[in-house]
């Protein structure tokens, strides 16, 4: 989901890894799986507060469900939104592709609507946060080409370079990717000039049914000023979601028994 | 203390030399922290209530001031959608966001639009308008096809015709916009394009204006001192009694500007004209002086007593002029305009500092003259000026005066009323862009750009929505329900009960309401959490009042009464992007071109348009909180006129559809405040001048202990004030900021002449006891220095005339008709009242006519 969000996963046996990687590569496929992949599914409760740079403040509140298609593959999110009360079940579903564009489609209750929203450019905001919609959905590792700059103590970094530089608007991004976790733990944006305009920070990670996941992240933009916090909470991983939970049938009508908190 | 400073002067020259030039040193050291200021807005306090609410509406809806680029492609077929010009115009628009002090963000440009539109039957697409520049014209064209269907780029950044695009600029200060409209303008040159580059707006026009006014003192207020020089020059023939004159003008200026700078006040446009203003008149009394001396000194006869005798003698008519001048001046500052009153106070501050200097610095200068140079003054200026074509013209107009005294009242009072009528005619109106002349390349712009464009001048119409009463009531329930949450959850929400103010009231009391519920085991907790979290929904979707489609509706009425008042290019507002949105939603049909009909349906609209690359563009027209929503204006024509039909016709519009409880509505905008200003200087001036013209009608009374010869005093400026505004009146100029000024000019240079026209007259009338004699006398040497010093100011200022900027070829040109026109009514017009009421109007004085009781009682 969110680039380091709900479902940050390792195996144990990550922690006997010993030896340095060096294997750029490799590096952003573990952090891929650390952050997008973890348990087969799972769910979220997302509170974002989009603040501007004087502070003026919006908040959005939504669940999401996420079932990999396949580890490190295609999958499918549903977002169900429910502050505020006047945009309460907004839907998004989307389909993860590797090998063509993802399917997107929009269910916007008061206009009592369904529409697909083109594949086209997915670094538009997501619902006026400084988060973008790929950052929903995770950025393939096969768009960018990887070097590894530096192994600190605790991180790896990483610069990546766009393949395609026109569907971006970064020329370039550096991450800092946990040693032990593979959670990017901060990532940079530059621009054509040069000049950092973005970054993620991880705030706060926690140990949920074993994987390492972030429970507070935020996006802030260098140049307008601002940014969006986001709180993951009411975690759970591995429920068993099945296939029809995220079909065009859960727009009109979400799924509630999986959106509703399970009192644990 | 006259004395004393006479004897000063003529016992310690050197003493008096050396005090004016370390004071001209040190005033002249403190120019250096010249700052220039030529924000308008500056013309209201900082206190000023709708300069407050302008920076208020700049702040909440995040406005920068904008340099605004056009590009005119007028060969095409497909105008500016080709593949060339679209280029150019990608790549300036790139460029220009790497300028440093550019607010990156709120750049406007087709290379940095968003564009939402249709991708086949069910599918909305969210895009770049033009993220790379188009490299085929089906491209181009495709472009020139989604921008038709943008209400809020069509007209804004393409213009109706195709023929041009433009790029709006914001940037960080004001103070940038000369040095970054001048790296735009390197950046047009070095694009190889075939298209026309233009770059405008306001605060380029501003800047600009800075900036060629800092060059036009350095060169036209030396060039107008030169010019008087010379003219003095010609008519007294000696170098040596105009030098002096020369070198007081000189000092008065350096003190009273670097003073000025000294004291921290920025150089406004007003500020800018006064060594223009103060040269004229510092330079008058001492060639009053000097030319008396001359007239005076006899080789057998000592300089020193000659000029001690003259200078005793013309001190207080002089001190009188320059009191009254000054007062003039000092009127100013009942106007509520600050850069209208530093001018006035510094003004009337030289006036008495040119007068303190004359009477030091001239007996100084004189008593240091070799007795060979003492000789040739006396000499050279007594033959040069009693028979020349101006002496014989005097004559004769002294006899014509006196002869057709009726005639000529009466030709004056007809004067009057036409002039009067002309008065009624005057068109209260300025624009700062027209401050150029109409072929400086902003001008040009200007007029190019609004040609093509729904206009360059911004105005915001705000409208405010609150709700106290609401407020309150949700409050006073919420806390009821608190008595039945458990703790710590109460006490928390309590507190955020006491925050109505923060953007986030209602977020924060159901984020903690809704963690609470989750948390709590209490029965009654939840019952009461749950009806306050559907209190706070319910209160928080009622304050987002600018969500309501009836609003929405409210508002399209204001834009379309807008539109229809004629004089408003272009209105962009909410439900421009709502309807946009929400069309495109439902397939991209123009039958959707509609307001949704549900809050909730409006709030979805506005969450799509916030997906898109630009999200913070909604925050210009509407607050986060949806309290406030600001109309933007475009304006063709930056005329405080127009703005003020504008501001009428809201005005009517608002008197048939009053706007629903609990809304305000105010504007803002560059353009509205310059209506502000004007308006406050139109009525401040007219009290200045009130005020000027009462107070110096004492000054008259009491120097010549008689209320009909201060009634006579007053006669040439109110002949002069009148006539000069009639004329403004039907040739038809506006009345703008340099015009208004004039009239405290007006003031302190015809009292001048009439001060020295009666006291003259008056003196003669004693010593020869008759009309006759005094009527000739008084054209020789008295009328003479009049018009010898209304010819040398009206003629000494037409090297403003050469001026690229208006206001000072206004100046320059005025000038000369007040010095001809208070020049003609104190020689004409005085002459022609005494020589059918003189023996009224002086009694005692005149030694034949029965004295009046009331004159016999002053005299």
């Amino acid at each position: 989901m969110f680039r380091a969000i709900i479902l940050a996963t390792l195996l144990t046996a990550a922690h006997a890894i010993a030896s340095d990687m060096t294997d750029a590569d490799a590096i952003v496929e573990r952090a891929n799986l650390a952050s997008y992949y973890a348990g087969a599914d799972g769910r979220s409760e997302v509170r974002m507060l989009i603040a501007d740079a004087q502070g003026r403040k919006q908040r959005r509140q939504f669940t999401v469900l996420r079932r990999d298609v396949e580890e490190g593959g295609g999958q499918q999110f549903l977002v169900v939104f429910s502050q505020p009360s006047d945009v309460r079940n907004t839907v998004f579903l989307v389909h993860k592709h590797l090998d063509r564009d993802d399917d997107r489609w929009l269910y916007l209750p008061g206009l009592d609507l369904v529409k697909r929203i083109s594949a086209g450019d997915k670094r538009t905001s997501f619902v006026g946060a400084h988060y973008f919609y790929e950052d929903v959905s995770g950025r393939r590792p096969s768009d960018d080409t990887h070097e590894l700059m530096e192994t600190t103590d605790e991180y790896y970094v990483l610069k990546h370079v766009p393949l395609d530089a026109s569907s971006v608007e970064f020329a370039s991004y550096t991450t800092w990717i946990h040693r032990e976790t593979f959670i990017p733990m901060k990532i940079e944006y530059l621009n054509d000039a040069g000049k950092l305009y973005r970054s993620v920070e991880v705030l706060k990670v926690e140990d949920i049914d074993g994987h390492a996941t972030v429970t507070r992240s935020r996006v802030s933009d260098h140049i307008g000023g601002g940014q969006t916090d986001m709180q993951f909470r009411f975690i759970s991983y591995d429920l068993g979601l099945s296939d029809d939970v995220f079909t065009e049938r859960s727009l009109r009508s979400p799924p509630r028994n999986w959106l509703e908190r399970s009192s644990e | 203390m006259k004395n004393s400073i006479i004897r000063l002067a003529t016992e310690k020259p050197r003493v008096v030399y050396a005090i004016v030039l370390s004071l001209v040193l040190v005033t002249a050291a403190l120019m250096i922290r010249l700052e220039i200021d030529t924000d308008p807005e500056n013309m209201l306090p900082p206190d000023q209530s709708d300069r407050v609410f302008h920076n208020q509406v700049e702040d909440r809806f995040v406005l920068h001031d904008a340099i605004v680029v056009g590009i005119v492609n007028r060969n095409h077929d497909e105008g500016i959608f080709n593949v060339d010009t679209l280029t150019s115009l990608h790549a300036l628009s790139e460029s220009i966001l790497n300028i440093e002090g550019v607010i990156e963000p709120d750049l406007m440009s087709l290379a940095v639009a968003d564009n939402i539109g249709q991708e086949g039957p069910g599918t909305i697409r969210f895009e770049w308008m033009m993220r790379d520049a188009p490299t085929t014209a089906a491209q181009a064209e495709s472009i020139r096809d989604k921008v038709s269907r943008l209400p809020l780029l069509k007209d804004t950044l393409v213009s109706g015709d195709g023929r041009a695009a433009a790029i709006y600029v914001p940037i960080e200060s004001k103070d940038l916009s000369y040095p970054i409209s001048q790296e735009i303008l390197a950046l047009t040159e070095s694009l190889q394009s075939n298209d026309e580059f233009h770059v405008t707006g306001l605060p380029v026009a501003e800047d600009t204006f800075g900036h060629d006014m800092f060059v036009q003192m350095g060169i036209s207020a030396p060039l107008a001192g030169l010019m008087i020089f010379l003219l003095m020059l010609y008519f007294f023939r000696s170098a040596l009694l105009v030098i002096a004159p020369m070198l007081v003008a000189m000092a008065t200026v350096i003190v009273s500007m670097g003073l000025l700078i000294g004291f921290g006040f920025t150089v406004h446009i007003m500020s800018s004209m006064i060594p223009i203003f103060l040269m004229p008149i510092a330079v008058v009394d001492s060639v009053h002086i000097m030319s008396e001396f001359a007239d005076r000194y006899r080789p057998d006869k000592d300089a020193k007593a000659v000029i001690s005798e003259v200078v005793g003698h013309l001190y207080t008519p002089m001190l009188f002029t320059s009191l009254t001048s000054a007062v003039g001046f000092l009127s100013l500052l009942l106007t509520p305009i600050p850069p209208v009153q530093i001018f006035g106070a510094f003004v009337a501050f030289g006036i008495l500092l040119a007068f303190l200097l004359t009477i030091l610095l001239i007996p100084a200068y004189i008593v240091r003259l070799s007795p060979g140079a003492l000789e040739r003054l006396a000499s050279e200026s007594k033959t040069a000026h009693t028979e020349t074509p101006l002496a014989r013209m005097l004559r004769r107009l002294g006899r014509f005066s006196m002869r057709r005294g009726k005639l000529i009242t009466g030709v004056a009072v007809l004067f009057i009323a036409v002039s009067i009528a002309g008065i009624s005619r005057i068109e209260i109106n300025d624009n700062p862009v027209r401050w150029f002349k109409a072929s400086h390349p902003i001008r040009v712009a200007d007029t190019v750009l609004n040609e093509h464009f729904a206009g360059t001048y911004d105005a915001f119409f705000v409208l405010t929505h609150s709700d106290t009463k609401a407020t309150e009531g949700f409050i006073s329930e919420a806390q009821a329900l608190l008595a039945d949450i458990e703790e710590p959850y109460a006490s928390t929400l309590a507190e955020q009960l006491g925050n109505s103010s923060d953007s986030d009231f209602y977020g924060a009391i159901i984020a903690t309401a809704d963690d609470a519920l989750f948390e709590t085991g209490d029965d009654n907790s939840m019952a009461a959490l749950e009806s306050l979290i559907a209190l706070a929904e319910d209160a928080q979707s009622a304050s987002r009042y600018f969500q309501r489609p009836d609003v929405l509706a409210e508002i399209e009425g204001i834009q379309a009464a807008l539109d229809a008042s004629g004089y408003v290019g272009k209105t962009n507002a909410l439900p421009d992007v709502v309807k946009v949105v929400n069309r495109e939603l439902r397939g991209g049909d123009e039958a959707h071109y509609d307001i949704p009909g549900s809050v909730p349906a409006v709030a979805q609209t506005l969450l799509q348009y916030q997906s898109s690359h630009r999200p913070q563009d909604l925050w210009h027209m509407v607050t986060p909180d949806y309290t406030s929503t600001a109309i933007w204006l475009q304006l063709k024509s930056g005329d405080n006129q127009d703005m003020s039909n504008v501001i009428a016709a809201m005005d009517d519009h608002l008197a048939k559809h009053p706007l629903p409880a609990g809304v305000e509505a105010r504007w803002a905008g560059k353009t509205f405040i310059n209506v502000v200003w004007q308006d406050a200087m139109v009525k401040g001036m007219l009290i200045s001048l009130v005020g000027a013209f009462g107070a110096v009608f004492l000054m008259m009374t009491l120097l010549f202990r008689s209320v009909r010869l201060g009634l006579l005093a007053m006669v040439p400026l109110s002949v002069t004030i009148l006539g000069v505004y009639g004329l403004i009146g039907w040739i038809g100029k506006d009345y703008d900021m340099p015009i208004a000024v004039l009239s405290s000019l007006t003031l302190g240079l015809s009292v001048d002449f009439a001060i020295h026209f009666i006291e003259r007259t008056r003196a003669l009338l004693r010593s020869t006891g008759s009309f006759e004699t005094t009527s000739q006398q008084i054209f020789e040497e008295p009328a003479r220095a009049i018009a010898r010093n209304a010819i040398v100011i009206a003629i000494g200022f037409t090297p403003l005339f050469f001026a690229p900027l208006v206001p000072y070829i206004t100046v320059g040109a005025f000038m000369a008709a007040i010095m001809a026109l208070s020049g003609a009514t104190t020689l004409v017009l005085l002459p022609a009242l005494l020589s059918w009421a003189g023996g009224w109007l002086f009694g005692g004085d005149v030694g034949r006519s029965a004295p009046s009781p009331d004159a016999a009682a002053t005299a």
